[in-house]
């Protein structure tokens, strides 16, 4: 039996063998195909925005080099958004993103620290309230407080555009997880140094917490750069309207200058990429931590 | 060691790590209303949590009970208007839209991004560039995608010049009734796969090499270890990927209102773009009021399945 066995099994062992050899070239070729694959519609958007709008079409019909390279690269669909309103809406963007990273930080910081540093009755009720707010999706429930802020007022301002990005549940979760995890006795030793509760907050729970900070701002700051819903309902005229709603705009217009359309794209995703390469390692870390925990 | 006292052992931190016993308390205010100093740290988020995001679940919830007549009064119709919308054949098909959208898109970009996840943990050269560029389109906000792929899906757009280099005949794409919704869901994995990839790598990586090690002397077979050691390893992180993927994909918006408008057909009438619609084409904003109870509710009980489902594996 086993002498039956053994001629069909050889060959099948061998084959195996050999594959196992050519295993790590196969993987890196497949990886690599497909990791160009998801390039190409970035690297095409960044080719576009370096050559004149009426190119963008040329040369699709049959693809050729060119479709994906210029030689005359050139940065005037740049310097034309800055005349457009396009350039305005990126700039609001900029201003909404950077003031919920600010305020909102200061907002799910301290809520993260009275949820951790102190005991008390109650304690979970609170939590679970905080948990609830990120369970129920912002977008789902973007219509109906667009009409409580429509009774406010808020329409076509910052604030509210600003204000639904500022509590954010996943962040104050991020933070919480960060500061429980802070070592009782240097806080005991900061209160009898005389530190008190606003003391212990600034002086041991921040500082100790920078990793947790910068990924809960990029959590803020994401929140707010990649918003459509909202800014769809509360901001649209030309001194409010975003980035991203200001593009969709031009897109659904009748003559399009597709230079300066795909150059505003570039800007839209270059900053938060800029962003997320910079601290990369604290967005993994955060993503693992709101992920796993 | 001193042994904790009554009250420190009541503190469940107390539990984690031994620690001396505090000397005897400081009697200062703070020590004393621990209760009062909490809520003043957290009653800036709270208010804006209990205002921006329960506050408007409540009043959809309260809203949606009534109906207001052109004439202008206000009338409580109880659940009338749900059953008004199940009885509505454009709710109906939005249902039937996303239940479909839901059922295709989220195996399959859970599957993709596990499978990616094992090809670039895999030692080869090259690896960790080849899934950055997965990873860089996550940077892509969705309606910024939804635009440069309305460019490549034009008739003589970059899609169609592939199709042909490849032999293929021209596509219509989202002018399709059949592709449209296929369309939307290239355009949402692009931007989505390399983001879930990364949390199945940080468990793909939490995982013993060990494990492998062991399985190799024992000459299990690649496909085999994938299916012993790296799926039930992950299961964890995979189950919090499909059910986090799912959510998203439930509010997916900008893409419908950006490229299609529901249409070809009402093809793309995902549940958000129709409750949009309803409240601001059709000026019916009690019924998609309604409409926006449903869909939390959908949420609510996917999320809870996750809970479920995780509390009971351990």
């Amino acid at each position: 039996m086993t002498a039956s066995l053994a001629p069909s099994q050889a060959p099948a062992g061998r084959r195996r063998s050999t594959r196992r050899r050519l295993g790590p070239v196969g993987t890196s070729v497949l990886g690599a195909v497909i990791g160009l694959a998801f390039l190409i519609p970035l690297w095409w958007t960044v080719v576009n925005s370096l050559r004149p709008g009426d190119e963008t079409f040329r040369y699709l019909n049959p693809l050729e080099w060119r479709t994906f390279f210029t030689l005359t690269p050139t940065l005037d669909n740049y310097f034309a958004l800055l005349d457009t309103d396009l350039g305005r809406a990126i700039l609001n963007s900029l201003f909404i993103s950077l003031v919920t990273v600010v305020v909102g930080l200061a907002i799910c910081a301290t809520a993260a620290y009275g949820l951790s540093a102190f005991k008390f009755r109650g304690q979970g009720l609170l939590f679970s309230v905080i948990i609830l707010s990120f369970l129920i999706p912002f977008d789902a429930i973007a219509i109906p407080l667009a009409d409580m802020f429509r009774d406010w007022n808020l329409q076509n301002t910052f604030f509210g555009l600003i204000l639904p990005g500022l509590g954010n549940g996943m962040a104050i979760f991020l933070l919480r997880t960060f500061f429980l995890a802070i070592p009782e006795e240097l806080v005991e030793a900061a209160r009898l140094d005389g530190l008190g509760p606003w003391g212990v907050f600034r002086r041991i729970y921040l500082p100790l917490s920078v990793p947790a900070l910068i990924g809960a701002g990029l959590m803020l700051f994401l929140f707010q750069w990649q918003a459509y819903v909202w800014p769809l309902l509360m901001g649209t005229d030309r001194d409010h309207v975003v980035g991203p709603v200001a593009l969709s705009n031009l897109q659904g217009q009748f003559a399009v200058d597709y230079g300066v359309l795909f150059a505003a794209s570039v800007i839209l995703i270059l900053i938060p990429l800029a962003i997320i390469i910079g601290f990369q390692r604290y967005f993994i870390q955060s993503v693992s931590t709101t992920g796993l925990k | 060691m001193t042994t904790p006292t009554t009250r420190a052992g009541a503190d469940p931190r107390a539990r984690r790590a031994v620690r001396p016993a505090p000397p005897a308390r400081p009697t200062r205010r703070g020590r004393r209303h621990p209760a009062l100093i909490a809520l003043a740290f957290l009653a800036p988020a709270l208010v804006a949590l209990l205002v921006l995001r329960l506050a408007p679940a409540a009043v959809a919830l309260w809203d949606s009970l009534f109906r207001t007549s052109l004439l202008g009064g206000t009338q409580f119709v109880a659940l009338g208007n749900y059953l008004e919308l199940f009885g509505n054949p454009d709710f109906q098909n939005a249902l039937l839209v996303t239940v479909v959208f839901t059922i295709l898109i989220n195996p399959l970009q859970v599957a993709t991004a596990f499978l990616l996840a094992v090809l670039y943990t895999r030692k080869a050269a090259g690896s960790k560039i080849w899934r950055s560029l997965v990873i860089l389109p996550i940077a892509v906000p969705p309606a910024v995608s939804a635009v440069i792929w309305s460019v490549i899906y034009r008739p003589d757009g970059l899609a169609n010049g592939f199709l042909e280099l490849f032999g293929l005949p021209a596509q219509p794409f989202l002018t399709s009734p059949q592709q449209a919704l296929a369309s939307i869901m290239v355009l949402l994995s692009w931007i989505g796969v390399g983001y879930w990839m990364m949390f199945l790598i940080a468990g793909i990586n939490d995982i013993p090499r060990s494990y492998y090690e062991a399985a190799s002397l024992d000459g299990a077979s690649w496909w085999r270890q994938l299916w012993t050691i790296t799926f039930p390893l992950v299961r964890r992180p995979l189950a919090f990927v499909l059910v986090a993927d799912t959510v998203s994909n439930l509010l997916v918006f900008a893409p419908v209102q950006i490229l299609t408008k529901g249409g070809p057909e009402g093809s793309t009438n995902l549940l958000m773009y129709d409750i949009f619609t309803r409240a601001y084409t059709l000026g019916d904003l009690n019924t998609a009021q309604a409409e926006v109870v449903i869909l939390v509710l959908i949420t609510l009980v996917i999320v809870a399945l996750q809970f479920r489902l995780l509390r009971t594996e351990d």
